[in-house]
């Protein structure tokens, strides 16, 4: 009898705790957003636009030969407007049959006309929601936001699969800034330096990394092209950017292009000699950059021994490279006046009481002397002995 | 069996058992705000407040276990009333200990209901949104419930066994989260005031409180162990690891961000990126393993209550379960008292505060009557001799 009772006793304890998660919900009963884009709405300025990319799990097809030219109905896109984010994200809950979720969301696509006038705004919903990864990239779009989420790339059945494929791939070769909405966040609430996002253009077919947008506080000021975005990570983050095409000095047609692999950086700020009459405007500082590398294309022979032809290569990548810096820095500090290289963390670092507690590093920036040393070893020649 | 009174059965926690008791009541719900609320008197150098802060709290510990030193296997409850009455009128020690006792005991009541309460309000703001805040209470009131079934010697394995499941998650969310560390935020150390040094460290001290459930198990520590080692030990453990949760902390984040987000270490996690994705959202994972760190720190407090209430009773192990069920009762609806996430931060750094103040006021009072008395018995013999 009391073995009967211990049984039953036990069963009823299982009963009661193995119950499961009383609030799961299936994958396939939630509407996952894969990505948000946000626009202003065309009829009324006051309104936002929001767009959303969700993916059909039923369409998706790893293993089913359903070929090319069906990757349009892998995805739903839907937008709603709306005076907030949230305001948007409830219209659009209203016309959906599953809960929105947005805990997949990776990529954030912001039209430039709205970060122009500031993100602020739209950043606080995406700050408090749990939900929200810190780790999804949010990209400024050239244009129409939502254009980003409508490409038909064709390589990948669900187009932010596609995008996401771009930066990381981008990422680990260097060439495209690893910027998360986590740095986004940092970068605006600390006070040495601004915050700069991934640049993109998406036409009907496909999109391309044109740059970064920089940013001051939450408002974009301006672009940077492909090309200043290089010399950038290579100053900021030590990736070395992409290849340097270069024409040939002295020939018709020639192109010498040059591959970085590896970058060093280190940032120098020096005090000139009379600090105590000049007070503290006689701070500098250099950015000694070393690139190693390889040549991978000459379009035209110099004829020169190799030797030589590497003193003269490196000379004129330096000075390519140093120009490169030179503009970059022209554009930050004159145009934009916003110091994405954060110059500022190492100066309030290092020289807190001689320089930081003196001066407003919002407005100094601007007038602060910075310059450029490119240090280049050409490593190999590839294949050719020249 | 069932009416013995404590400390007639054997002492046999092991050094490493005492260790495991106090790192694990120390480290709980303190350490998800660590970050923000070291850094938000001493900015970039909020590190140094747990280190400074164990210092602190391990002069009190020495008090403690010197306290437990002099009567051997007893506990606070115990020789309280030697340390206050006679041995003439043992009634003037009953009611000169009572007060000291209380406060005690009321003090570490309060704390596991603030404690759940902090628990509960992460869980549910951050994994489980739909869960009533209610739940979360209960489960935890029905687990410390279970463990208050049970004599000392099963807190002490309990603990051991947890022990594991408390360090090693927070050290990898630690050391993990500095492959995006950004040193130079950590820099300059030098730019705070005293008075804001000062502040800070009394930040730090009360993320140490929890230590003071060794008034009472102290007093079942293996005779020949050493007790100042296991203290010193366990304060050591904490405070590295407190240290690097908060370097961590501000250097990904900067003492700027970190003041803008409610549970920083939480956000650590969220930013904190496994190589190959293999845990998509270890927040969830993370929190499902600090429920222990929570478990031990609130059951621990929670179990030194009812065990002192049955040794003032001179009751048995009966006697200690019924109370625990019947003090839940009222813990439950304490810990939903604060209204609002600011009010129970503001309760939250209320018991800091009162923690501080008890765990250095009981053993110095204590120390210093035991001090008198050992003088005048001390001029009573010179009068006997004399």
């Amino acid at each position: 009898m009391g073995k009967y009772l211990r049984c039953f006793t036990l069963f009823f304890i299982c009963m009661c705790l193995l119950t499961g998660c009383w609030d799961r919900r299936e994958l396939e009963e939630r509407a996952s957003v894969l990505a948000i884009a946000i626009d202003q709405a065309e009829e009324d300025e006051n309104l936002f636009k929001m767009t959303v990319q969700i993916p059909i799990p039923i369409k998706i097809a790893g293993s089913s030969g359903q070929g090319g030219g069906s990757n349009a109905d892998a995805v739903k896109i839907m937008s709603a407007t709306g005076r907030t984010v949230t305001d948007a994200t409830n219209n659009l809950q209203m016309r959906l049959n599953q809960r929105l979720f947005l805990g997949h969301t990776r990529v954030l696509a912001l039209s430039e006309e709205i970060a122009k006038e500031g993100i602020h705004d739209i950043m606080d919903s995406f700050r408090r929601e749990p939900q929200i990864r810190r780790l999804l990239w949010p990209i400024v779009v050239k244009g129409k936001a939502s254009t980003l989420l409508e490409i038909k790339p064709g390589l990948e059945q669900i187009p932010v699969v596609f995008l996401m494929g771009l930066i990381e791939n981008g990422m680990k070769l260097g060439r495209i800034p690893d910027q998360t909405l986590g740095d986004y966040f940092n970068q605006t609430s600390n006070v040495t330096m601004e915050p700069f996002l991934n640049y993109v253009e998406a036409t009907k077919k496909e999109v391309s990394w044109k740059g970064v947008a920089v940013f001051r506080g939450n408002k974009m000021v301006g672009i940077l092209n492909r090309v200043q975005s290089w010399a950038l990570i290579q100053l900021r983050n030590e990736k070395p950017g992409g290849d340097i095409v270069i024409p040939l000095p002295n020939t018709k047609k020639g192109y010498v292009s040059f591959r970085p692999h590896f970058v060093k950086k280190k940032l120098m700020i020096q005090e000139q000699g009379d600090t105590k009459s000049k007070g503290s405007e006689s701070f500098s500082a250099t950015y000694h950059c070393e690139l190693q590398g390889d040549i991978v294309e000459l379009t035209e022979d110099l004829k020169i021994p190799p030797e030589q032809f590497i003193v003269q290569m490196q000379a004129l990548i330096k000075k390519e490279m140093e120009e490169r810096a030179k503009k970059l820095l022209l554009q930050l500090q004159k145009q934009y006046n916003s110091d994405i290289l954060k110059l500022g963390l190492t100066l309030r670092a290092k020289h807190y009481h001689e320089y930081w507690k003196k001066h407003n590093w919002k407005e100094d920036f601007r007038d602060f002397p910075v310059r450029v040393k490119y240090t280049i070893k050409l490593r190999r020649l590839g294949m050719e002995m020249q | 069996m069932s009416r013995n009174e404590g400390h007639s059965w054997h002492q046999n926690l092991s050094m490493w058992q005492q260790i495991c008791l106090m790192t694990s009541t120390l480290i709980g719900v303190g350490v998800l705000t660590l970050p923000r609320t070291t850094s938000s008197k001493l900015f970039e150098a909020g590190w140094i407040a747990p280190l400074i802060g164990s210092a602190g709290a391990f002069v009190s510990l020495w008090l403690i276990v010197k306290l437990s030193k002099r009567y051997p296997g007893e506990t606070f409850i115990e020789y309280s009333h030697k340390v206050w009455g006679s041995a003439s009128r043992p009634w003037v020690g009953k009611v000169f200990s009572l007060p000291w006792i209380s406060i005690y005991l009321v003090y570490l009541y309060f704390s596991t209901a603030i404690v759940s309460r902090v628990f509960g309000e992460v869980v549910v703001t951050s994994v489980l949104w739909q869960t009533p805040l209610e739940a979360m209470l209960l489960t935890m009131f029905l687990l410390i419930f279970f463990l208050c079934m049970h004599e000392v010697e099963v807190v002490a394995r309990v603990n051991e066994l947890l022990f594991p499941f408390i360090i090693l998650p927070l050290l990898f969310i630690a050391l993990a989260s500095f492959q995006k560390a950004e040193f130079g935020n950590l820099l300059p150390i030098n730019h705070v005031s005293i008075r804001s040094m000062a502040e800070g460290v009394y930040e730090g001290i009360y993320s140490y409180s929890g230590f003071e459930i060794m008034f009472v198990f102290f007093a079942y520590a293996q005779k020949n162990t050493n007790k100042e080692l296991a203290g010193f030990y366990s304060l050591l453990i904490a405070a590295l690891l407190y240290m690097l949760i908060v370097v961590a902390g501000i250097s990904v984040f900067g003492y700027e961000e970190l003041q803008r987000v409610t549970w920083p270490t939480l956000e650590l996690v969220k930013t904190t990126q496994v190589p190959g994705f293999i845990l998509e959202r270890l927040e969830s994972a993370f929190l499902a393993v600090w429920v222990s760190a929570v478990f031990t720190t609130v059951a621990n407090a929670f179990y030194v209550v009812v065990y002192s209430l049955r040794q003032l009773f001179r009751k048995g192990i009966w006697f200690q379960r019924i109370m625990a069920a019947v003090l839940l009762v009222p813990l439950f609806y304490f810990s939903l008292i604060p209204q609002n996430i600011p009010e129970v931060f503001q309760v939250a750094s209320l018991l800091g505060l009162s923690s501080l103040f008890i765990n250095l006021l009981i053993p110095v009072v204590y120390w210093v009557v035991i001090l008198i008395r050992d003088m005048m018995s001390k001029r009573e013999e010179k009068d006997v001799d004399g």
